[in-house]
């Protein structure tokens, strides 16, 4: 990084269906939240970054970022950023880069999504604009079909049974449980998740994160001290069609953004204790971890299966460093996947942890589509 | 959403799609995107055979490896009920020949097919007089009156027996024959032909476009040994003069008898050419000797005999 950027503070809302919320009143109560935790006023902001995928058609509503500006006393200038479920990464890139760039010193990055107004078909329709229009649109496809195409795959070549995958969405279930801001605070058995209702063969409704409204909010300063600094902020890109892809069971853009992170970060991966990846999917959940370095291709089930057999968090293998935490929060399946929202909800997990635990490294992973875009930021604890 | 410009585009690029492939991953979606119906569609990530990839819907029970090929399949239904179709994948099915129960087949059927007066009857007598022991000619049922000149291969009914044949599926091939002077039908009966296999000859037919496309109908055209006999000549006005020249010389037809038959064979040569799948040799008949000879070396009932 250029500049040494700090969170001084962050918020969010509950995610979940929430009715008697609109898009604004989201907004407003995370950015509420960020700044009454931050050691500053509103009026120390001077930039305001949305993160937003769906307004203009879940919500009838463009413009978020006139919406955001309208949010704070004195009108700051207010950008939105889009790169589908990864535009929080994205606007926290773009923050990072108005910070580096010396526009703004506190800014507010602000995700936010509204999904629960309108039917699931439109909902469906509607984040297919994050696949190819003209190649998978046109042949019916879904994302959880997108999903369980490469989980298809995946099984086919590493051999994961249906009863392994299931063991993902109950880690995940189980950590939501401790999280008061998410939307499942139930925990699920294995088979539970393989006997819920077919959705796009080989996943099951519980492999899928859900349909949620939410938002967060955090503000990144290089005017202010904190304990936790932005030490990487990293994106990357790959083909948006799935079918324009070597494999499937590998997303290249997590590898990209995550390999440039470390660096960016002069960290080694098994310096990196506490990690939120993006688990839309439970097979994505896997390909994350062994995209990110944590585990072979194909072994990647084996920190679900020690998490879930230890009843305690995902751990590396032996002599690949200390104890690795992996969604703690409840990932995406656990808190719910209000997709504007999810990118800045993770750096706030990332950062609840590691001032939890006192661990130094926490690792943020969001990405956008089948992983066509990613953002991977690194978090770096200093307690004073 | 999936508007008519992006239809139109779609289906410019649907000629790379027709390919065959392999299957390298699938899905079923229990609740297809909207648009699609409400019933579970599988679709296919397709490696084709040129390298490339496409989506497609998966028709039969999917599996990782499959060979697929092609198909154009109703692909959704659009709000203004146009039925809109796209490439679809159904699996390439390899039949284990060893399972099928297997169908006796009694035989083949040598036919001559050609214009009246290109010298059928000729070739026929030839052929059963040589190779007697191998062919036997069917006889050809048939509605006209007898003629002088006629040598047996006809069966003589009425066209009311004719009929009657016909409405309990005796006749295995019948045509109407034009003519102005009577009512012309001819026809071959499964018994003659099964009664000649049953023997362990060759059934010989002489035969017309009509009949010959009626036999092939009935027995498939894999059964039918088929020559075509055409009158020498380089061009069809040559063709016909030859034609006219034999029909006169062999004194059998009254004038009347030959311009229609003339006119016949006129639809005869276009036969040939419109349905060149029909034969599996065109022989000209401009030497009787070289045409047997020809049939001798095609048939292999008859490259077996000592003659």
């Amino acid at each position: 990084m250029n500049s040494d950027i700090r969170l001084i503070g962050y918020g969010q809302t509950r995610f979940g269906e929430l009715w008697d919320m609109g898009i604004r009143d989201l907004m407003e109560e995370a950015a509420d939240a960020a700044i009454s935790s931050a050691p500053i006023t509103a009026l120390d902001i001077d930039m305001i970054i949305v993160s937003n995928m769906l307004a203009e058609i879940t919500n009838g509503q463009a413009h978020l970022s006139a919406i955001a500006s309208s949010l704070l006393p004195h009108h700051p200038p207010a950008l939105r950023v889009e790169s589908a479920c990864g535009s929080g990464a994205f606007a926290l890139h773009t923050a990072c880069a108005m910070l580096e760039s010396g526009r703004a010193r506190n800014v507010l990055v602000i995700g936010a999504e509204k999904m629960t107004d309108v039917s699931n078909d439109i909902v469906s329709s509607a984040l297919m604009g994050a696949a190819d229009a003209e190649q998978e649109r046109p042949a019916g496809l879904t994302f959880p079909g997108i999903f369980g195409m490469i989980a298809q795959r995946y099984m086919h070549e590493y051999g994961l049974s249906r009863a392994a995958l299931s063991l993902v969405s109950a880690v995940h279930h189980r950590n939501a449980c401790g999280n008061s801001f998410a939307q499942f605070r139930t925990e699920v058995t294995p088979d539970d998740v393989s006997g819920s209702a077919p959705v796009a063969d080989p996943l099951r409704l519980l492999d899928c994160s859900p349909i949620s409204d939410g938002a967060a909010a955090c503000v990144l300063s290089t005017d202010k001290e904190s304990p936790v600094r932005i030490a990487a902020s990293q994106i990357a890109s790959d083909s948006l069609s799935i079918v324009d892809r070597p494999v499937l069971t590998s997303f290249s853009a997590t590898k990209d953004a995550a390999e440039r992170s470390l660096a960016e970060a002069e960290v080694k991966l098994k310096d990196i204790r506490i990690v939120e990846t993006h688990d839309c999917f439970s097979i994505a959940a896997l390909i994350n971890l062994e995209d990110l370095g944590f585990a072979d291709p194909g072994g990647g089930i084996r920190f679900y299966r020690n998490a879930y057999e230890g009843q305690t968090a995902a751990h590396r293998s032996p002599g690949e460093g200390g104890a690795l935490g992996v969604n703690m929060s409840g990932g995406l399946k656990g808190c719910g996947h209000p997709v504007g929202a999810t990118g800045i909800k993770q750096i706030i997990d990332v950062a609840k942890r590691l001032r939890e635990t006192g661990e130094r490294y926490g690792l943020a992973h969001n990405f956008g589509g089948a992983c066509a875009t990613c953002g991977v930021h690194v978090l770096e604890h200093s307690p004073s | 959403m999936t508007t008519p410009p992006i239809l139109h585009r779609r289906n410019a690029k649907r000629r790379r799609k027709m390919q065959n492939g392999a299957v390298l991953s699938w899905t079923t979606m229990s609740h297809p995107l909207d648009g699609f119906g409400i019933r579970p569609r599988t679709v296919g990530l397709i490696e084709l055979e040129d390298g490339t990839r496409s989506l497609g819907q998966l028709l039969g029970e999917p599996r990782i490896g499959q060979k697929v090929r092609p198909r154009m399949a109703l692909s959704t239904v659009n709000a203004d009920g146009l039925r809109e179709y796209d490439v679809a994948y159904e699996p390439l099915v390899t039949i284990a020949w060893s399972h099928i129960a297997q169908k006796a087949f009694p035989g083949y059927i040598l036919a001559l097919t050609g214009p009246s007066g290109v010298g059928k009857t000729t070739v026929s007598r030839i052929i059963v007089n040589m190779f007697g022991e191998y062919a036997e000619a069917v006889p050809i049922l048939t509605t006209r009156c007898e003629k002088d000149g006629d040598d047996g291969e006809y069966a003589y009914v009425t066209k009311k027996e004719f009929t009657e044949a016909m409405k309990i599926g005796d006749i295995a091939s019948y045509a109407r024959i034009p003519s102005s002077t009577e009512e012309r039908w001819y026809g071959y009966r499964h018994a003659d032909i099964e009664d000649i296999w049953k023997k362990g000859k060759l059934p010989l037919v002489i035969t017309e476009m009509h009949l010959l496309r009626g036999l092939s109908e009935h027995y498939g055209r894999r059964s039918i040994l088929s020559f075509g006999l055409l009158p020498p000549g380089k061009s069809r006005r040559a063709m016909l003069s030859a034609l006219l020249h034999r029909l006169r010389s062999r004194g059998r037809d009254a004038e009347e008898h030959i311009k229609e038959r003339l006119q016949n064979a006129v639809s005869d040569l276009d036969f040939f050419r419109t349905n060149a799948g029909l034969f599996n040799k065109i022989l000209v008949n401009e030497d009787v000797d070289a045409v047997i000879a020809m049939l001798k070396k095609h048939v292999p009932a008859f490259a077996e005999a000592k003659n």
